[in-house]
């Protein structure tokens, strides 16, 4: 098997994220700050420029899958009527609700003041969060992002987004009690851009040979653009990490001993099994190096216009990867095997959702048929982990690789 | 129950054998056919158009050219439908309407799109925030883009008056299928919830206007009649799609009466409000706003256990049973609150999960029969 050489950012990353969580556990206990929950595609720097703490609940349930309590937490949601079909996340984080189990030191994430939710990543999180609001009786932010099923988007539904956004200022203005200062958000904005800027920089690196980290790296270096984009710590950490990526280019090393193989990834990690596929795909001289779910965060409109920046941000919180149809994703794609030079792709077909996977079966066989790119689909589950077959995958993974060899020839 | 009423009610359970007749019929005659997903397509601007609109409904069997599009965990509606589309069944289209309701009817508009060789596809972008002018603002331009796309799809321009027409058949259509259904919460045993049903089902595929003439004898006749006592226990149904009538049929042959329901395929469907006379663009993006939303809708204040309250009282609802479709989303997440509140009422629920495209399971009948056994107890 490959060695790999660590990553030294991620000690900084696990410090910034500890520190994150801390802070939101005491804030818990202080009245005057008021604390958020919001999908990890909702509009955070609002919820930076009033001072709220901002709390994603896929992040903390997919630190539940990755420390492997997701399965014992989703029981508790599914004893209380959620069916097992539901997307894992919400029971996840459900379930840590009604049980007081969470992965926080044991504990479940610090209770809301107010929810955000946005429905530009699925139309999960509207029952998700319709569910939080009745349990914890706050009052609930939504913003409807209108899935876009052209390539081009349409801008009415920008004008839309941007008057919910306006809306949304003065709704935080009212429950903090302090209405936000427009130079703040200002500010926030555009901390939030270079975050983005940056997180889009250090994927783009991986194009190169060896691409100096694994997609299952970035999986894990996910974390502080979710949830702290639009502050300053979010920058500084990216920052080290991509003068870190700039050094391992430089000095040639990559993620295996010998990178022959180069894929795509589509669709969430599968959390509890990042190793497991990371080592099996490097037996066989394979890294990824480009996924579509965490480019999902830093997308942006190529006309923007931070002139505008209410309407700057409505076209950004519209423009990512899972709020487009299949045109677009096909594009996207193709674009990627191109840039990353490819050998193939590997979708995972998420049963939690459905969002993200049904029309993968559509855009693998285009992807095969009409651009020659083999891909191998994984029928898993983000975070439940009861339908993983570690021999299953294995072999199937075994077999894909076999195609690529051969192809690559 | 009177034979000349069975004569009233017998042009509707007639449709059922074969859903489409009317579509081929209007085809032959020349006529355009717009098939639409769901009843947030506007279909008062398809009529308006020219067109006919008839709901698309799946029908029991496999779905093999399906699976090779979506996954196992994709709903049984879904699979249903695509595969019928895939297979060539519905030949009789000359234009399809998808609208933006849920991940799976999303993802399902472009696979359509995509893959089924057929007639050109319209989405509409329904919002999914019903509330204020933000969502008015934005389905009033998506409204008037869909007029102009039909406009241009079938060469014919929707003039306001026309489409002014086709909005108080409608609003008449929802009239007459509220006040038989207000009639049913009376008097449940007028007719059975396998005829109701039926009548529906004949709703979604037949001209407005025949509808409306047929609909209108059969509550006169219904009107005339006494109400019988029945000593039967009284079901409301809950859940989303339902193209099986088997379900229905299997509840009230083991000893209950289907008096009520919240299905989309069912009264959800004639929810939509008229409202005052004014521009007819404004009055639908209304009317749709103002409609009780399907589940995948946020629709902010919002109780979605108002409406089962609120039938349960009317028509002395005994137990409710929720036809849960595997692998429907929105509705899933809406069961536990809905039992807590049913629970907290005194109503007790059934929950059977469903397969759409699947005769009734004898574990379906099974568990039915202790239901109702229970209820009859009380």
């Amino acid at each position: 098997m490959s060695k790999r050489v660590p990553i030294r950012a991620t000690a900084q990353m696990k410090q910034l994220m500890g520190f994150y969580y801390m802070m939101a556990k005491t804030a818990e206990n202080d009245p005057e700050q008021k604390i958020a929950w919001i999908t990890s595609g909702g509009p955070v720097e609002i919820l930076h420029a009033a001072g709220v703490i901002p709390i994603y609940p896929e992040n903390v349930a997919a630190m539940s899958g990755t420390m492997k309590i997701a399965d014992e937490i989703c029981a508790v949601a599914e004893d209380n009527g959620f069916s097992r079909d539901l997307c894992s996340y919400a029971r996840t984080d459900i379930g840590s609700v009604l049980s007081g189990k969470g992965p926080l030191m044991g504990t479940p994430s610090p209770k809301p003041d107010f929810l955000v939710c946005c429905n530009n990543i699925c139309g999960t999180v509207t029952k998700w969060y319709e569910e939080l609001q009745r349990i914890y009786n706050v009052p609930l932010i939504y913003i409807d992002a209108p899935f876009q099923y052209g390539i081009k988007d349409r801008p009415e539904a920008i004008d839309y987004i941007e008057s919910q956004l306006k809306q949304m200022i003065e709704q935080v203005g009212e429950i903090t009690g302090k209405p936000i200062a427009w130079d703040k958000f200002i500010e926030t904005l555009e901390l939030s851009d270079r975050a983005v800027k940056l997180w889009r920089e250090i994927q783009d690196l991986l194009q190169h040979k060896p691409a100096p980290m694994n997609s299952f790296d970035t999986f894990i270096h996910l974390a502080p653009i979710v949830t702290l984009r639009g502050t300053q710590g979010c920058i500084e950490y990216y920052e080290t990490l991509k003068a870190e990526m700039l050094e391992r280019i430089e000095q040639g090393i990559g993620t295996l001993e010998h990178e022959e193989y180069r894929l795509g990834w589509d669709n969430l990690a599968i959390w509890y099994k990042i190793k497991f596929l990371a080592d099996r795909f490097s037996q066989h001289n394979a890294a990824l190096v480009v996924s579509t779910y965490t480019r999902n965060f830093c997308y942006q409109t190529e006309d923007r216009d931070i002139s505008k920046p209410l309407r700057a941000m409505a076209g950004d919180y519209m423009a990512g990867y899972i709020n487009h149809g299949l045109d677009f994703r096909e594009k996207e794609l193709y674009q990627m095997v191109q840039n990353f030079s490819l050998d193939g792709l590997v979708m995972h077909s998420n049963r939690s959702c459905r969002a993200y996977s049904f029309g993968q079966y559509e855009l693998a066989q285009t992807m095969e048929e009409k651009y020659g790119v083999p891909v191998l689909i994984i029928e898993a589950d983000q975070n439940d982990t009861r339908m993983w077959s570690d021999e299953q995958v294995g072999n199937r993974i075994d077999a894909f690789m076999e195609r690529v060899a051969a192809k690559k020839k | 129950m009177s034979l000349e009423v069975r004569e009233f009610i017998k042009p509707f359970v007639s449709v059922s054998e074969d859903l489409y007749y009317f579509s081929k019929q209007a085809k032959k005659n020349g006529e355009m056919v717009a098939g639409f997903m769901c009843t947030y397509s506007p279909q008062e601007l398809f009529h308006a158009a020219g067109y006919f609109p008839v709901r698309i409904i799946g029908k029991d069997g496999g779905t093999p050219l399906a699976d090779q599009w979506l996954q196992p965990y994709a709903c049984s509606f879904a699979k249903s439908v695509l595969n019928m589309g895939l297979s060539g069944d519905y030949p009789f289209l000359d234009l399809m309407v998808f609208s933006h309701t849920c991940d799976t009817m999303q993802n399902l508009a472009d696979v359509w799109r995509r893959r089924v060789n057929g007639p050109p596809v319209i989405i509409v972008s329904t919002p999914n925030l019903s509330a204020g002018d933000l969502s008015l603002t934005y389905l009033k331009r998506e409204l008037t883009r869909v007029k102009e796309e039909v406009e241009k799809i079938s060469g014919n321009k929707i003039a306001d008056d026309k489409l002014l027409n086709s909005i108080n058949l409608y609003n008449k259509h929802r009239d007459n299928m509220k006040l038989l259904y207000d009639m049913r919460r009376k008097s449940p045993t007028l007719i059975t919830g396998t005829e109701m049903f039926a009548i529906v089902l004949s709703s979604f595929v037949m001209k407005k206007e025949e509808h409306n003439k047929l609909l209108e004898e059969l509550i006169q006749q219904l009107e005339k009649m006494a109400p019988e006592n029945i000593a039967k226990p009284k079901i409301l149904v809950g859940g989303s799609v339902c193209q099986a009538q088997g379900f229905i049929q299997t509840i009230e042959s083991s000893g209950a009466l289907v008096c009520d329901d919240d299905l989309c395929m069912g009264s959800r469907a004639y929810v939509i409000p008229s409202v005052p006379e004014g521009d007819p663009i404004e009055m639908l993006a209304q009317m749709y706003l103002l409609r009780i939303p399907c589940p995948a809708i946020h629709k902010p204040g919002y109780d979605p256990a108002g409406p089962y309250i609120d039938k349960i009282k009317a028509g002395n609802i005994d137990g409710v049973i929720f036809l849960q479709t595997k692998f429907c989303d929105p509705y899933g997440f809406n069961y536990p609150y809905l039992r807590k509140r049913l629970e907290q009422e005194g109503i007790p629920s059934l929950l059977l999960e469903v397969e759409q495209n699947q005769p009734v399971a004898e574990s379906f009948h099974t568990r039915v029969e202790a239901f109702i056994e229970t209820l009859s107890a009380k």
